[in-house]
């Protein structure tokens, strides 16, 4: 062998079992089943948790495509380490944002917002209004009947 | 990742040719899925940037996001959901082959892959072409009567990005495994040393998967 | 095939390797122009890198002069204030995009890593050389933007304004967007590189500290960049389009567009600032003649810095509409990355104490350095305080503190390994006087330029402004003069190095006496970097004297 290296470790980390292609039937059907699931329980509209469920759902499909269609059952080492590292970061890159509006000082979120204290503003269908702030707003249009002003 | 897909050892040398920096084949390889795995890693957090989006956006208009999320065609979107799951199953049917060195099964699994995300885009298509005819368009585009709230064009911006940013990568996807069936056809030198650039291929197309697996139940169910 | 391919030989082991008498290193191994433009040596793209680096740094800098010539009078002076934005915003980007964040990794970390770790090549060669090509790409087509039109938005693109200037914002952006590409290109390689290349004997806690540093930095770059390119192609659009993404008129939110940058831009800095010191590791160590101090906690520190740079991108944002509790948040963040710094400095400064040292020109570059990261870094810690960042936020006072400990570390740091690593990219010496010289000059002139900015923004100055009050021109004055100090400094260096590089004398293999694992090989190295079987490399790195001896006096 030319170069005997220092990731043995990694290689026999790396060393893929085959399996019989039934498996991946297997995890066919659970993909199908669970897609069924989420269809029927997103037409209910639960109130607080639909979404909360969905991406549940949305996740366990997830984990299985990750760990037997992609393998990362038998992977081992580096390449579950990438993995998490990355969905670490979408989990922080998605709260801190989150925390931040939810604390956030009520003129500073978005105007027509659940959470602003500001009128909604013109939505409109138009190219020219609204395009350079927000103060420009035809008068009759929607923004009044829809906009949810808490004032 | 390219080492070994570029290595046209023929169909005389069952194992690809080794690039002369590697220590093994083994080595050569692991380097190879590793290197997948972090651009993969890379896809991941672009796709996040649009979550992100679409997390802050339903937390600031949740009315606006549910009435918008129910006109889209929910049986269209599931309809794409089962494909791009059954296309993801083909692709994964397609590395078993190879590892077992049966090039015709290689090329007939990734071609109904190929078959399935062209019928993925077909529906995408005419959901599009409905968006515009209603006027469900992002931004200052907007102009369904339907729903006026305010927020409702951002659902359609964060809707039109995400699913065309995931369309793009369909159809990369398709082009990477094209490149692998007609290399099935051709050289059929897909074997138990030899099935890096199908895995490879297979692990993107699983990744467009994963995506949708995500973005399906939010821009749909929510 | 040219001869400097390391594609090899067919069959699932390599050919063994012939010994010829003759093994031409890397410079002279194929001369033609198209065995430079097609090559997949990692040190040759190294060295188009370093072409491509400079050129930049050139362009950067020249704006940098004209910004500070224009702000020597209160009024206009040479351009009007259009002309000004567009300036600066050219200064910034080239800067950031095109020199700082390639600068140290893909030039030297191109050229070191894979001698560092006993390796023939990085782990995907021609992926190596399509990193440059798509750096170039991204670079013409941003430069072209910036030439056909401008931009006047500042490096940070902020929405709602870069949504609607009618200055050239699409190409720009795609093209740093492009750019951002081979910056994950190059991080993928590297960490690949670490994970599969390392020779026999260099373990995990044996790679030297420079490889330690790269292996954090494509850590960053890699989590950091595909963020900020969804970001700067969805503002393209936004641009083009108005899909109103982060539009205050329809609902958008400016401040989740900061959000998404910053989660970018604040670990960028870091992506420039820990290649800088990967290489100061190694240069304190050879020019003190010791072995480095602490050597796991400089190694853990870096992926700490990684890690925690990520926990500290409000800290840009305390006056954006932010909520203050966030702001409170990340204000506490931020200082815990002054702790991983520290933990560096302290090593560093633990390294030379008792040392050796033999005060050469890269040595000279650590000193400022030094200075630079811990007055950069102190005045950071007082900009991460809430409470004095509402004050000083927008100011020179930032201008300052980020040009010194980004600008003036990466600086710092890109000339010692420039000046260290001379010899071995091309077998030849520098003037040594010369050397000093210019040190001297753009450490002095570097402070000259900034030390009055800090005092500027305390004062008031706000930045990015076109015309100032008449009470700060004299601090304008010396920081342009400053700026003068360190152009000539740049203009000395260029000069010597060009001659040394063409009538230097034979430097021969290890001219520092270093102890660094890339010295094992040749200057310069063959093609293939190691002639002959794979060396080993049984001893720790950074090994001069047996610790137990390393303080007493006379053991080196």
């Amino acid at each position: 062998m030319g170069i005997a290296n220092e990731s043995r470790q990694e290689e026999q980390n790396m060393r893929e079992e085959h399996h019989g292609a039934g498996r991946y039937w297997l995890i066919w059907g659970l993909l199908l089943v669970l897609t069924v699931v989420t269809v029927v329980t997103g037409r209910i509209h639960i109130p607080t948790w639909g979404l909360v469920l969905a991406l549940v759902i949305a996740s366990t499909k997830g984990t299985l495509v990750l760990l037997y269609f992609m393998h990362l059952a038998d992977h081992r080492g580096a390449n579950r380490l990438v993995f998490a590292v990355s969905i670490i970061f979408v989990v922080l890159l998605l709260a801190i944002p989150m925390v931040d509006l939810g604390t956030r000082f009520r003129g500073a979120t978005p105007p027509g917002s659940t959470y602003s204290d500001l009128q909604a503003i013109d939505i409109g269908a138009d190219a020219e209004e609204g395009r350079y702030g927000g103060a420009i707003r035809k008068e009759g249009k929607m923004g009044e009947e829809s906009g949810a002003p808490k004032q | 990742m390219q080492s070994s897909s570029h290595a046209a050892g023929g169909a005389a040398l069952p194992v690809p040719r080794l690039a002369g920096h590697f220590a093994s084949l083994e080595v050569q390889n692991h380097a190879a899925r590793l290197g997948m795995w972090l651009f993969l890693a890379t896809e991941i957090l672009l796709f996040a940037g649009l979550f992100i989006c679409y997390g802050v956006y339903r937390f600031l208009f949740p009315e606006a996001w549910a009435a918008a999320s129910r006109s889209l065609d929910l049986t269209l979107g599931t309809i794409n959901t089962v494909v791009l799951i059954t296309s993801s199953l083909t692709a994964a049917l397609a590395v078993h082959y190879a590892k077992e060195g049966k090039n015709k099964m290689v090329a007939v699994q990734l071609g109904l892959t190929l078959v399935m995300a062209v019928g993925f885009l077909v529906i995408k298509y005419f959901e599009y072409h409905h968006k515009f005819e209603i006027g469900t368009l992002p931004g200052r585009f907007y102009s369904y009567e339907g729903i006026q709230l305010p927020g409702v064009p951002l659902y359609f911006t964060v809707y039109f990005c995400a699913t065309a940013l995931h369309g793009i990568h369909v159809v990369i996807g398709m082009i990477v495994l094209a490149f692998s069936m007609v290399r099935a056809l051709k050289k059929a030198d897909f074997g138990p040393n030899n099935f890096t650039m199908v895995e490879l291929g297979s692990m993107y197309w699983h990744l467009v998967d994963l995506v949708w697996i995500f973005l399906f139940p939010m821009l749909y169910l929510v | 095939m040219t001869p400097s391919s390391s594609i090899a030989a067919p069959g699932a082991t390599p050919a063994p390797e012939e010994h010829h008498d003759h093994h031409p290193n890397y410079l002279v191994d194929g001369t033609t122009i198209k065995s430079w433009l097609l090559t997949v040596d990692h040190k040759r793209i190294g060295l188009m890198f370093l072409f491509w680096v400079l050129l930049f740094f050139l362009v950067g800098g020249i704006f940098a002069l004209l910004i500070r010539v224009e702000l020597l009078t209160p009024g206009p002076t040479i351009m009007d204030a259009m002309t000004y934005n567009r300036t600066f915003t050219l200064h910034g980007l080239v800067m950031i995009f095109l020199f700082m964040i390639p600068a140290i990794p893909a030039v030297f970390g191109n050229f070191m890593l894979p001698l560092m770790l006993g390796a023939k090549d990085v782990a995907f060669p021609r992926l190596n050389l399509l990193s440059l090509y798509i750096y170039l790409a991204g670079a013409v087509l941003a430069l072209w933007g910036m030439l056909n039109g401008g931009l006047d938005t500042g490096w940070t693109f902020y929405t709602p304004y870069s949504a609607h200037t009618t200055t050239t914002v699409a190409p720009v952006l795609f093209g740093a967007f492009i750019i951002g590409f081979s910056s994950i290109v190059t991080g993928i390689n590297f960490i690949v590189t670490c994970h599969t290349m390392r020779a026999p004997g260099i373990t995990w806690f044996k790679m030297p500290l420079f490889v330690w540093a790269i292996y954090a930095t494509s850590c960053i770059q890699v989590l950091a960049t595909p963020v900020i390119g969804l970001l700067l192609v969805l503002v393209t659009v936004e641009n083009l389009f108005g899909f109103g993404m982060f539009d205050p008129a329809r609902g958008g939110d400016p401040v989740l567009f900061q959000h998404l940058f910053w989660f970018y831009s604040h670990p960028a800095v870091y992506i420039m600032v820990l290649p800088s010191f990967g290489v100061m590791s190694e240069v304190v160590a050879t020019y003190s003649r010791k072995n480095i101090f602490g050597y796991r906690a400089v190694a853990y520190s870096s992926l700490g810095i990684a890690f925690v740079g990520f926990f500290a991108w409000g800290h840009h944002m305390f006056v954006s509409g932010q909520s203050t509790f966030a702001g409170g948040l990340f204000g506490v963040l931020t200082m815990i990355v002054g702790v991983f710094t520290a933990i560096k400095v302290f090593n560093w400064v633990g390294t030379v104490y008792k040392g050796a040292v033999e005060f050469k020109t890269p040595f000279a570059y650590f000193c400022g350095f030094l200075f630079f990261t811990v007055f950069g870094g102190m005045t950071g810690i007082a900009l991460g305080t809430v409470s004095l960042d509402v004050a000083w936020h927008d100011t020179y006072f930032v201008v300052a503190h980020f040009h010194f400990i980004m600008v003036g570390a990466t600086i710092m740091a890109f000339l010692a390994a420039l000046h260290y690593w001379f010899p071995k990219m091309f077998g030849r010496t520098y003037h040594e006087g010369w050397g000093l010289v210019a040190a001297a000059l753009i450490i002095l002139g570097f402070n000259a330029t900034f030390i009055p900015q800090f005092l500027l923004g305390n004062n008031g100055m706000p930045r990015r402004y076109y015309e100032y009050p008449e009470r700060f021109q004299s601090l304008n004055v010396a920081s342009t003069a400053g700026a003068t100090l360190l152009a000539f400094g740049f203009i000395i260096i260029a000069m010597y190095l060009t001659y040394a590089l063409i009538y230097g004398k034979a430097s021969g293999k290890n001219p520092w006496r270093s102890k660094g694992y890339e010295w094992l090989s040749e200057s310069p190295p063959p093609t293939h970097n190691f002639v002959g079987p794979q060396p080993e490399f049984p001893e720790e790195p950074h090994f001069y004297v047996d610790p137990k001896k390393a303080e007493v006096p006379d053991a080196v």
